[in-house]
């Protein structure tokens, strides 16, 4: 047996032993867990081990060092790794930037190819949302009931109502993300709003699709690359120059997606494309003009997906754009930047973990004496307003790009 | 975007947060960059600033009298360095020195007064705090939660060790066995030393338990009550005066937490100085942190210095890369302080070491270059030897105004100021002098750096 014909045997025995090679991609995600250096400076700052302990969940460390180093299946990491949400904390601390948001979703992809039967079942449940509409909530079932809900969300709000517009060669691609497509829906009207007052030339997709995100959270790898796919061809198809989205998670998703397979189209969050591409002079003038808001006093949330996933600077951009806006006085929360608890999937198997790691975040917004919380992310908010409500806050929340919106002048 | 500043730090700990806070507080426009937390935050929490001389065996009663012989014999000792300034006359070399080092020591006493680690001793004398294994070691300031009071000096004190079941990392019956031993060979007091387990269950359950989750849940209200009343049969048993607590008093109550303790025990309680990365290297970091972002810094976590541009021999930029961005900044001077293997501004492979941001020559000990050893050659084979490992002396070597030489002596840009673990010349773990070095050339190069900074403007 030569080398290429041992090898080729080697190949076809992989997938009775349970063992999935790497993606080229994935490559440096694995490398990187080699750095760990053991020490455990990530357990101390891990938002979920604050909140639940570290006898429930293992924490960052035990992730790096034991449980993406077990048996090819990783059965027996099950109960932890579906705990992580994501939220990049330990990456970020780490003096070795140890890659362990990334190689969970690595794990969880081996665990849902090899045993199914130990993925949550509530993650399950998406799964086949996602795979019958490519979208990762059920859609609305009447057309007309959908447009109703948006049409009062409108009206609460205060928004304009902006026609829909798909077109091929506009500059921008608004991706509202499938939170704002199907339920938020004022936050996908509320940046259609803000597009049109600047006179961006721009388009939704024809046929709305999710970023891959829930897909690869849950590591069902196969649909993330597929729905991946699905999105560069629409997005190649429009020929359009940048992408603009309202979501932190599909943020970072698409940013990542365009550079992996070359999509040509950069991806940003509405806040980066308002500061970087709008600019500060004419968002001052536009927020002057408003007729006299009233006096508010906000707090602000900071999205994983933006600071830690993405960059630090978006959140910068958030807290400039603020500072514009006549009437807006702003008290920073000391857990500004704490996890929501809803990424990484967990609130739909554990939500009781998911809403512990939210409970620092609440304490400290009741101290800054705030009475509305904004952030520029549909799932934070989801998150943040309904545990609020539940604790008897008054404090309400709003989208961030919901409350620039707000603030704009009529057109014209 | 682009951003543009002063003055950018990078590296944020203790000398870069240091160098930082300096330039801050004269008004510069500064920017810190972050790529993860380092050897700062892992640390006991405590400042050395020396507490051997290189190749002693005995530790030195003071940091003067170390620095007046280092000053000697060591002229290339990052604090040595400042005294040979062409500025400075030779009859003043020493005076310099020392006087340099206790202005840092004493800046930073002063800053962190009021933060999560507040600070106590000064530059006249070593003390001897007592850490998880039982030892002392010799060190300048401690968090006032460490301060063990007259544990040593009063006759009929009895110390006992405090244990908490279910957390591994700190073993009482060993601490209190090595301490005693060390004591009676001393024959000073205590002359009774015990340990007793008590249970703090910050989620019910009394096992697999992490110092962060102590100190969380320690900081909650009603904690240290139920604490004292476990420990009030213990103190009586023993009639113990003192009592030791691995190093998990609270993250921001830690001080209160102490005090109130001491009241309803009636005895003297302190921390103990850990293993990395323990809490109190997080109080220290967080209230570095706390003090440069008041004093008007701006901090860029999650950011990694990646790139530079250069024209002749001025740094113009730095390009920071965040997971999925990058950010041009230009600035008018900028502080290195990377750390060493750590914090990752120093790194190796079987061809050589290298500074990692701007690719500089580090050197050894002995001031040869270290681009083309063989890291291997550079370790001992124990482990723990008291000449320690040559590798850790490695790194860069600077000129009087702390900025990185060429092999021919000449600085290799006018605004590049380096400070902390990433300049060479001193074994940090040998001689007791990690922080109180990084310390100390973090306010030296911050001192250089706005002094050309305003030169050029």
């Amino acid at each position: 047996m030569d080398e290429n014909e041992a090898f080729e045997y080697v190949k076809s025995t992989l997938k009775k032993e349970k063992i999935t090679p790497y993606q080229s991609d994935e490559l440096e995600i694995v490398k990187s867990i080699g750095a760990c250096i053991n020490c455990g400076l990530c357990i101390n700052h891990c938002p979920v081990v604050a909140a639940v302990g570290l006898d429930r969940f293992s924490g960052p460390r035990s992730i790096a060092v034991e449980l993406s180093r077990s048996p090819p299946e990783f059965w027996a990491t099950a109960d932890k790794v579906y705990l992580c949400t994501g939220c990049g904390t330990c990456r970020e601390v780490c003096p070795k930037n140890v890659n362990i948001p990334e190689i969970v979703n690595v794990v969880r992809a081996n665990i849902f190819e090899h045993r199914p039967d130990l993925v949550p079942k509530g993650l399950m449940i998406v799964k086949e949302i996602i795979e019958e509409h490519n979208l990762a909530f059920e859609p609305w079932e009447d057309k007309e009931e959908k447009e109703e809900s948006r049409d009062m969300r409108l009206e609460r709000l205060g928004l304009p109502s902006i026609p829909d517009i798909v077109k091929e060669n506009a500059e921008v691609l608004f991706y509202p993300g499938c939170q704002a497509e199907e339920r938020a829906q004022e936050v996908r009207e509320a940046a259609k709003a803000i597009l049109d007052y600047f006179d961006v030339d721009y388009t939704l997709l024809d046929e709305f699709s999710c970023c891959s995100l829930p897909s690869q959270l849950m590591g069902d790898a196969k649909t993330a690359r597929k729905l991946a796919h699905q999105l560069k061809g629409k997005v190649k198809k429009l020929g359009v120059k940048k992408i603009v989205t309202t979501c932190a998670g599909c943020t970072s998703t698409l940013a990542d997606l365009s550079v992996r397979d070359e999509w040509g189209a950069p991806a940003y969050h509405l806040l980066e494309y308002l500061v970087e591409e709008i600019g500060f002079e004419k968002l001052a003038d536009a927020l002057k003009k408003t007729a006299k808001p009233n006096d508010i006093h906000v707090s602000v949330h900071d999205p994983c997906h933006l600071i830690r996933h993405t960059s630090r600077q978006v959140m910068e951009h958030a807290l400039n754009i603020l500072r514009l806006m006549p009437g807006v006085r702003v008290s920073e929360s000391v857990a500004h930047d704490n996890c929501c608890g809803g990424g990484g999937m967990v609130s739909f198997h554990a939500s009781e973990v998911a809403n512990s790691v939210v409970q620092e975040n609440l304490i400290a917004l009741e101290k800054t004496g705030a009475e509305r919380l904004v952030t520029p992310c549909p799932l934070c908010t989801a998150q943040l307003e309904s545990n609020l409500f539940k604790s008897g806050s008054s404090i309400e929340v709003d989208d961030l790009t919901v409350f620039i919106a707000q603030r704009l002048p009529k057109k014209g | 975007m682009d951003l543009e500043a002063d003055l950018v730090v990078i590296g944020g700990g203790m000398a870069g947060l240091i160098a930082g806070t300096i330039a801050a507080e004269e008004g510069l426009d500064t920017i810190l960059l972050r790529k993860g937390q380092s050897a700062t935050a892992y640390s006991s929490g405590a400042i050395d600033v020396i507490g051997y001389l290189p190749e002693a065996s005995e530790p030195i009663s003071s940091p003067e009298e170390g620095l007046f012989a280092l000053s000697r014999l060591y002229p290339l000792h990052p604090y040595s360095v400042i005294g040979y300034d062409d500025r400075i006359e030779s009859g003043k070399i020493v005076e310099t020195i020392v006087e340099r080092t206790k202005e840092a020591i004493t800046w930073l006493k002063a800053h962190l007064d009021g933060t999560d680690a507040p600070l106590m001793g000064d530059f006249k004398s070593n003390m001897h705090p007592i850490t998880i294994l039982g030892t002392t070691k010799p060190t300048c300031l401690i968090q006032k939660t460490m301060d063990h009071g007259d544990v040593q000096t009063r006759e009929d004190s009895v110390l006992l060790f405090i244990g908490i079941t279910g957390y591994a990392d700190f073993n009482p019956s060993t601490a209190a066995k090595t301490y005693l031993e060390d004591r009676i060979a001393d024959t000073s007091p205590p002359r009774i030393v015990g340990h007793r387990t008590v249970q703090v269950m910050p989620f019910g359950k009394p096992y697999n338990l992490s110092s962060v989750e102590l100190a969380r849940h320690l900081d909650h209200e009603g904690t240290i009550e139920d604490l004292a009343e476990q420990l009030k049969g213990h103190i009586e048993q023993l009639g113990a005066t003192h009592l030791a607590f691995p190093p998990i008093l609270g993250i921001q109550n830690a001080l209160k937490n102490k005090v109130k303790l001491e009241e309803l025990t009636g005895t003297t309680v302190f921390e103990l100085l850990g293993f990395p990365p323990s809490i109190p290297g997080q109080r220290l970091q967080r209230a570095l942190e706390t003090i440069f972002t008041k004093a008007g810094g701006k901090m860029l976590l999650g950011h990694e210095a990646t790139s530079y541009q250069k024209v002749n021999d001025i740094v113009k930029s730095i390009t920071a890369t965040a997971p999925r961005r990058e950010i041009k900044i230009d600035a008018n001077a900028f502080v290195l302080a990377t750390g060493k293997y750590i914090g990752g501004g120093i790194a190796g492979d079987e061809k050589g070491l290298r500074e990692t941001v701007f690719d500089l020559g580090p050197v050894t000990g002995d001031y040869h270059s270290a681009m083309e050893i063989v890291p291997s050659r550079s370790t001992s084979r124990l482990s723990i030897s008291p000449t320690g490992q040559p590798i850790q002396s490695c790194g860069l070597s600077v000129d009087p105004r702390f900025r990185p030489v060429n092999d021919d002596g000449i600085e290799w840009a006018k605004n590049l100021f380096a400070a902390g673990a990433v300049i060479a010349g001193y074994n940090y773990s040998v001689e007791k002098s990690g922080l109180g070095v990084a310390a100390t050339s973090g306010y030296s190069a911050a001192k250089n750096a706005i002094e050309f900074i305003k030169e050029v403007t």
